[in-house]
């Protein structure tokens, strides 16, 4: 079976400084699965090489979306094939409502209802004095309209209340696990997970993939017996 | 222009295609009123040639129009537009002043003195749209009298290749007036002069400029209020720089002759975050689209 996207020996670095060492990820069709690791540990950057943001350089490696090599293609390119980024930090677009971004980039015609939207939502600036839970029903919103394959949610459970990540994995099932829409879930403290199930967890420390387990909850488990920085010791790793 | 059959006043190049009249307003060549009217000789040093003379003397219920438009190569217009407001009258205004095309190497001059009276309240919605030839040099004075009220929108998103513009506004007691300036410098160079006088007690006045910079653009804006009474004001100017061949210099200036006035500033040039089109460009747009994007943006700010 071709996969959805395979990396293979990934080394990037931004600004001058080595952050990925030599990452392997690969991810079939309509499969979740998670990324776990302590701050600082490079998943964002991962995310951030998989949509070609142009201060994240490859140094080595390659990756492949199916059977085409898509390392030097371009941010936009990319999203056209259907990766997209639910961003950790979003920025502000000032005097740009989050309505007139949806029209611009919308592929079908979007429905606030199914997100429990208020319609107002849509009418204020972009990111400007929304809430964290407004930032990541925003970004979903925006990842929705654009009907992806494979959808990256960088910490998308950082800074959210029960309600709000209850409502925020109810869409993330609605509109893209129920819809065959492959997930990586990039998250250091593992909240969503027992929400979302994910087939593999991987953990990433320094850089590097140095666990994948189906067991989502043992790896929990460990990660909160040992913490990160034990976690290369750790039983599952020598399994 | 699009509904010209609604526009009270329309020009080509120096031909009067149409003027509207409307119960309670008197719509007239310039000329024809400088002529017709001893009053209207004191707001002019010369004998006006070209332009519209517009005088309200009742309240009406629609926008006033008026378009002003170079439609033939190397046309050099030399205006003088005259709007007289009566008292506590509210008018809005949509006035256009355009090319027909993007190379007719037009020059569009224009001396504009607008008076409201007591009380009266003016909209006026300022759209030009000019060739990448064009030279435009408008003067515009907006005399408020006691208890008036004036909103000017000035907004140029494609400019010419050389704009002078002037603007002065003079306050009398207890009149406000807020100035917006949206301008859109495309490899283009603007001079911007605009005046607020607070001349009167409780006069109050505020000064937006949002200025783009982009493709070579060379933007100047000098900006001020100068409060001679017991007034506020505020200047609030804001350039985006597009690319590295541009460049914008803003000047606010404030000017208080009178100890119980009350005058601010704020000022600021900035460019375009990298997070922002690297955002916008995994929601698919292309470089290009981000960025007219994120200067639409800047220039729609309240």
């Amino acid at each position: 079976m071709t996969k959805l996207i395979k990396i293979e020996s990934l080394f990037v670095e931004t600004a001058g400084k080595k952050i990925l060492n030599g990452v392997d990820l690969e991810i079939n069709h309509n499969e979740i699965q998670a990324l776990l690791g302590p701050n600082a540990s490079g998943k964002s950057t991962l995310a951030y090489t998989i949509l070609g943001l142009p201060n994240y350089k490859v140094k080595k490696g390659k990756f492949f979306w199916g059977k085409k090599e898509i390392s030097k293609l371009a941010i936009e390119e990319r999203c056209k094939l259907g990766i997209s980024l639910v961003w950790q930090s979003p920025p502000v677009i000032k005097g740009v409502t989050l309505l007139h971004l949806l029209e611009s980039i919308s592929k079908t015609k979007f429905n606030n209802k199914r997100l429990n939207l208020d319609s107002r939502f849509t009418k204020r600036e972009i990111n400007l004095g929304f809430s964290g839970g407004e930032k990541k029903l925003s970004e979903l919103l925006q990842v929705v309209s654009l009907k992806p394959k494979l959808v990256i949610l960088d910490e998308i459970d950082s800074g959210l209340d029960i309600k709000n990540l209850e409502n925020v994995a109810r869409v993330i099932k609605q509109e893209f696990i129920n819809k065959g829409v492959s997930v990586l879930l990039i998250t250091h403290s593992g909240t969503i997970l027992k929400y979302l199930q994910p087939k593999i967890t991987n953990v990433m420390v320094d850089g590097k993939i140095i666990c994948k387990e189906k067991d989502c909850l043992k790896v929990l488990e460990t990660i909160k017996k040992y913490g990160y920085e034990k976690c290369k010791k750790c039983k599952l790793l020598a399994n | 222009m699009k509904n010209v059959k609604n526009v009270n006043y329309w020009q080509i190049d120096h031909q009067i295609k149409q003027i509207v009249a409307i119960k309670g307003v008197i719509v007239l060549p310039i000329l024809e009123a400088w002529e017709k009217f001893e009053w209207v000789k004191l707001y002019f040093k010369q004998k006006p040639q070209e332009g519209y003379f517009v005088w309200v003397k009742k309240q009406i219920n629609f926008p006033l129009s008026t378009c002003i438009t170079i439609a033939s190569p190397n046309t050099i217009q030399e205006l003088m537009n005259f709007l007289v407001i009566e008292k506590r009258i509210n008018v809005k205004a949509i006035v256009n002043c355009n090319t027909q095309k993007n190379d007719l190497c037009g020059k569009h001059i224009a001396r504009g003195k607008l008076i409201l009276k007591d009380g009266a309240s003016l909209e006026y919605n300022h759209f030009h749209r000019w060739g990448q030839n064009d030279l435009v040099n408008p003067d515009y004075e907006f005399f408020l009298e006691k208890n008036s009220n004036l909103i000017y929108n000035y907004q140029n998103l494609f400019p010419p290749k050389d704009l002078n513009l002037t603007t002065s506004i003079y306050s009398k007691e207890n009149s406000s007036c807020q100035a917006n300036f949206i301008i859109n410098g495309l490899n283009s160079k603007i001079n911007l002069n605009e005046t607020i006088f607070l001349d009167e007690n409780n006069s109050r006045g505020i000064l937006k400029l949002r200025l783009v910079g982009r493709e070579n653009a060379e933007i100047s804006a000098q900006s001020k209020i100068i409060a001679n009474a017991e007034g506020v004001g505020h200047l609030d100017c804001q350039g985006l720089l597009v690319d590295r061949r541009s460049n914008i210099s803003l000047t606010p200036k404030l000017i208080c002759k009178c100890n119980e006035a009350q005058l601010t500033h704020e000022a600021s040039i900035g460019r375009i975050s990298e997070d922002q089109l690297n955002y916008l460009r995994t929601r698919g747009l292309t470089e290009e689209e981000a960025l007219n994007l994120i200067t639409t943006g800047f220039l729609s700010c309240n």
